[in-house]
């Protein structure tokens, strides 16, 4: 109650002011205000026919402030400081919002609600949905995409193998042995059935990789390195069965899914902000998902050779040597910040965990 | 705030307007506003715009008295949702093929554009009160749509272009004229800049002069000419600063560009390095347009304040220096881009603060002559989609 506050109301019907003497009274469902005019005309409003102003800083006062009398026009204080006291005083409560505004340990706790829902966001929502969209993308858009890749790929960055005819034989053999023996369990989507290709071409180095619908690309780059280390034909099953597993995941669709899930998920959480900091966002938690798919692909490839009595030992060689290939003209860093800007894991630990039959890594 | 600290002239006063807010304090509106959309998965937004407006209003001194922004929660909640669902609706025929649902809500949509734009005016005006009087925005549909006229003559230049064009393209050799085609598709460009311009001046004008406080009319003074000029004026800062752009860029990367030719036809590399040149050129577009977006809203400010009225009661003058404006504008993006964007509420006020500060309100006869109308409420929906548009409630 206290001592009765002064202030300015204007009643809709004209911008007069007239003085006013008004007092919050404490009730059940907070305050309400009692304004008396100097001739003695007397107003009284209940909690809900007030808009109460929301305060926007524990320490600041604003110059002015406005009430909302709705239909009875506003009430303009020349004294914030007293009122917000009067206000405290008759038992107002304000919005979570101005809360947050004015108290820290609130802020943080909404924070710490938003992190975590990101978090979540990030960890079961978006692959969750993924998996969903996915399921309906039919075979035939994924074979009508990769038509039109691997022409694009004939026409500009691949030429025909020179491997020897019986070597592609052999090779071709291996992989429809692995293509034969894929047990259920291996399946991520029941009743998808693509048929399984193996192409061998000449280009883009020591390379091997799969296009959605089940064709595999394995080039002549990569036979030759292992062959040039003796590493034998469990090396290149074994890659083989790691493509074999991105084919079976659908891995690409997946990916094209799960970008656009973030794309519109951080865009409405952070675009805000800046354009910059969503579609980052985006392209790294993308890329994280991509570091995922390659571990999801050796056990996979894992779980498929230790089905068909092959070993991973060799693969793991075989990986290490690429790198080493490569890394030759490009040293790159292992681990640390540099981790989340590649598409693949780190290939020590890769290695380390293909040699290891997949312990750690695999459910 | 002292009253009549200009020379008194036959009962006017001049009243400076004032923002009393500060970027610290708007910061904390915007963040909580952030984890609060995020936490409700977006459904925050309307309460959002709202928190967000009565901060600007509440701090925007008119006259010793702050404005106030006093629309109601739920009417701004049910505009947005209506809006999400329309949004949704559209999203899921067009991604279904449903190609004949998706015309027939794209040509209603821009039908209905002026609508909506009216609807917004309305709400807006509606919420907005100043020492207890509500403003309105009296303009009756036929006279919106009338003033629409550029966004039909917009859709008839290229109609007709088009099929123009389809004429004189040369199919074989010896037939039509490559020339003509490019002639007329550079008219229609320029007669569909014009009826940008156009619809602009328009709804300003309409704003303004349809637009009521307390019983009187907005007066509206401004030409056709001047928003062309302005536009022309926009145009040379624009390649100004795409020559500045260019000029810094080819002096700190002169080097790399002959690193760039080395590079032979390297498959994926080139492919890369394409995507990133393209995203590049996006960004240095935005950067080089900074300074001409700034300069051409600075220049529109000052015209239009300086030029408007209150029947006979009020006018204002504007004293906003254009270059000084796409100075901090300038200051503003660099800080932004650094802070990945967290800069940006400082950035707001502070454009805000200068906008608002360069005004100065001059009434004749005293603050206590106007009346008050009887509000008619507006549904939301229209306010919602101009929003999502980019149509600012604050501006």
């Amino acid at each position: 109650m206290g001592e009765a506050l002064r202030g300015l109301w204007f009643d809709g019907r004209s911008s007069a002011a007239r003085e006013v003497r008004l007092r919050l009274q404490p009730g059940p469902r907070g305050p309400s205000l009692v304004l008396q005019a100097g001739s003695g005309e007397l107003l009284e409003l209940r909690n809900e026919q007030v808009g109460w102003p929301e305060r926007w800083s524990a320490g600041r006062m604003p110059r002015k402030l406005t009430v909302d009398l709705g239909a009875n026009g506003s009430l303009q204080l020349d004294d914030p400081a007293s009122w917000q006291q009067a206000l405290a005083a008759a038992g107002h409560k304000g919005s979570l919002a101005q809360h947050m505004q004015t108290r820290w340990s609130m802020f943080a706790g909404v924070l710490l609600a938003a992190a975590a829902l990101v978090l979540a966001f990030y960890r079961w929502g978006t692959p969750w949905a993924a998996t969903q969209l996915t399921r309906q993308v039919p075979l035939g858009w994924e074979t009508s995409l990769t038509d039109r890749v691997m022409r694009d790929l004939d026409q500009g960055w691949l030429k025909p193998s020179k491997v020897p005819a019986e070597r592609q034989e052999a090779l071709r053999g291996r992989f429809e042995a692995l293509a034969r023996s894929l047990p259920p369990e291996l399946r991520r989507y029941g009743s998808y059935q693509p048929r399984l290709v193996l192409h061998f071409r000449r280009g883009m180095g020591a390379n091997a990789f799969a296009l959605p619908g089940g064709t595999i690309v394995l080039t002549d780059g990569m036979v030759e390195l292992a062959e040039k280390h003796r590493l034998g034909d469990d090396a290149l099953a074994g890659v083989l069965a790691h493509e074999i597993g991105h084919v079976m995941h659908r891995h690409t669709t997946r990916l094209l899914v799960e970008q656009g899930v973030l794309n519109v998920g951080l865009g409405l959480a952070l675009g805000d902000v800046s354009w910059l900091l969503s579609t980052g966002s985006s392209l790294l938690t993308g890329l994280s998902y991509r570091r995922n798919h390659e571990a999801e692909a050796d056990c996979f490839a894992v779980a498929l050779m230790a089905r068909t009595g092959g070993r991973t030992e060799p693969m793991a060689d075989l990986l290490l040597k690429v790198e080493g290939d490569a890394g030759a003209k490009a040293p790159r860093q292992d681990g640390g910040w540099f981790e989340l800007l590649s598409s693949h894991p780190a290939t020590p630990q890769r290695a380390q965990a293909l040699k290891s039959g997949g312990a750690g890594a695999c459910r | 705030m002292q009253e009549g600290n200009a020379p008194a002239r036959a009962g006017i006063t001049a009243w400076p307007l004032e923002f009393t807010g500060s970027g610290g304090e708007y910061f904390r509106v915007w963040i909580v506003n952030l984890l609060l959309s995020i936490v409700t998965l977006g459904f925050y937004t309307p309460l959002a715009r709202r928190r967000t407006a009565q901060y600007f209003y509440g701090h925007t001194m008119v006259a010793d008295s702050p404005l106030e922004f006093t629309a109601q929660t739920r009417r701004m909640l049910v505009g947005f949702i209506l809006f999400v669902a329309l949004y949704a609706a559209f999203k899921f025929a067009a991604e279904t093929g449903q190609d004949t649902t998706v015309a027939v809500m794209l040509v209603g949509g821009a039908v209905l554009a002026p609508y909506f734009w009216a609807s917004a005016m309305r709400f807006r005006f509606n919420a907005t009160r100043w020492r207890g009087v509500r403003l309105q925005f009296t303009a009756g549909w036929g006279e919106v749509y009338r003033a629409s006229w550029p966004v039909f003559a917009f859709a008839a230049i290229w109609g007709a272009g088009f099929s123009l064009i389809g004429l004189y393209i040369p199919k074989e050799r010896g037939t039509g004229s490559l020339a003509t085609a490019l002639g007329i598709g550079l008219a229609c460009a320029i007669a569909s800049i014009l009826c940008a311009i156009r619809l602009e001046y328009n709804y300003k004008s309409l704003t303004v002069a349809r637009g009521r406080i307390g019983g009187q009319p907005g007066r509206w003074k401004p030409q056709f000419g001047d928003f062309v000029r302005i536009w022309l004026a926009t145009l040379g800062v624009f390649l100004l600063g795409l020559v500045i752009v260019l000029g810094l860029l080819t002096a700190a990367l002169g080097g790399s560009f002959a690193l760039l030719k080395g590079m032979k036809g390297g498959g994926m590399m080139a492919a890369f390095l394409g995507l990133a040149i393209g995203v590049a050129a996006i960004f240095l577009l935005f950067l080089a347009s900074a300074p001409a977006r700034a300069y051409r809203e600075a220049r529109m400010f000052q015209l239009v304040w300086n030029n408007i009225g209150v029947s006979s009661v009020a006018r204002f003058k504007c004293r906003l220096k254009p270059w000084g404006y796409v100075g901090l504008r300038v200051k503003n993006v660099l800080l932004s881009l650094l802070t990945l964007g967290f800069y940006r509420p400082f950035a707001r006020v502070s454009e805000y603060r200068m906008k608002t500060g360069s005004v100065t309100l001059h009434v004749k006869g005293g603050l206590d002559q106007l009346a008050g109308q009887l509000a008619r409420e507006e549904q939301a929906v229209g306010d919602a989609i101009a929003d999502a548009v980019g149509l600012e409630l604050v501006g």
